[in-house]
């Protein structure tokens, strides 16, 4: 076998590969997004046309946070596909920033401000499903911030290319996940029904 | 595709997917549709699942990485 030839061999291995792991990464998140629809159903099976007593600015504004994030993880990952190591860098780092804001607004704000106005965990339905839904969904968040964490480290290494960067295009697809979730949690938190007592 | 194709195309699903937040909030203010809210959450999801997923690329090796 000549060098040509047993290089186009590694590359056509290489692409089959990626097309595995694309289809592993959407079966993780098919897995996964169950458990989701199983909070999402259990508020509407619960609560009804009731919703948890809570913040709606702060409810908006970390909405738009998360929004913004998802905006930035595609300009990064765009940046990389093209070769653009700078820009890779600089929108995978504003992505953690915000996605470590949108935790801080959801857990640092949000969960004690609703504590003391008396919806708990173990209040009530309103409060069981608030924190397992918003609880939850912050710990995805986590993850992806973590993941995001290896990311960028990894690419601040050069270990990245306009060819090779299968993990920049998973962490994206997690994270744009977690995004999805949150564009049906949102109504079903913030905004569908009337406000249930704790 | 082009960088700065892609890179506007971004942008535009950005701009659209903030529009139908604010649509959400002030039909949830004025209105209280639950359909008219799960159609443009459903609408967002398919927009982000479209555009920033690419959910086209699965079972292929488009992209070349």
């Amino acid at each position: 076998m000549t060098a040509a030839t047993a290089a186009t061999a590694r590359h056509a291995d290489y692409r089959y590969k990626i097309a595995s792991n694309r289809l592993g990464l959407w079966l993780f998140i098919l897995s996964d997004s169950f458990v989701f629809i199983g909070l999402f159903v259990t508020r509407f099976y619960l609560l009804g046309n009731h919703r948890p007593h809570l913040d709606q600015a702060l409810g908006l504004l970390v909405t738009s946070v998360l929004l913004l994030s998802s905006f930035c993880m595609n300009r990064a990952e765009v940046s990389i596909a093209h070769g653009d190591r700078k820009n890779f860098l600089i929108f995978t780092l504003i992505t953690l920033l915000l996605g470590l804001a949108f935790l801080g607004g959801v857990v640092g704000v949000e969960w004690p401000t609703a504590a003391r106005e008396g919806l708990t965990a173990s209040s009530g339905a309103a409060g069981a499903v608030f924190f397992m839904m918003t609880g939850m969904h912050a710990f995805h968040v986590l993850t992806g911030v973590l993941f995001l964490g290896i990311v960028l480290n990894n690419g601040r290494r050069g270990l990245y290319s306009a060819e090779k960067h299968w993990a920049v295009e998973a962490c994206a697809n997690y994270w744009h996940f977690v995004d999805v979730v949150w564009i049906f949690f949102y109504p079903a938190l913030y905004l569908i029904g009337t406000v249930a007592g704790g | 595709m082009k960088k700065e194709t892609e890179l506007a195309r971004g942008v535009i699903v950005f701009i659209l997917l903030a529009v139908l937040t604010g649509a959400e909030f002030w039909i949830a203010v004025a209105t209280q549709a639950w359909s008219a809210l799960f159609a443009l959450a459903l609408l967002k999801a398919s927009l982000v699942l479209q555009y920033y997923m690419h959910i086209g690329r699965l079972g292929s090796d488009e992209g070349g990485h």
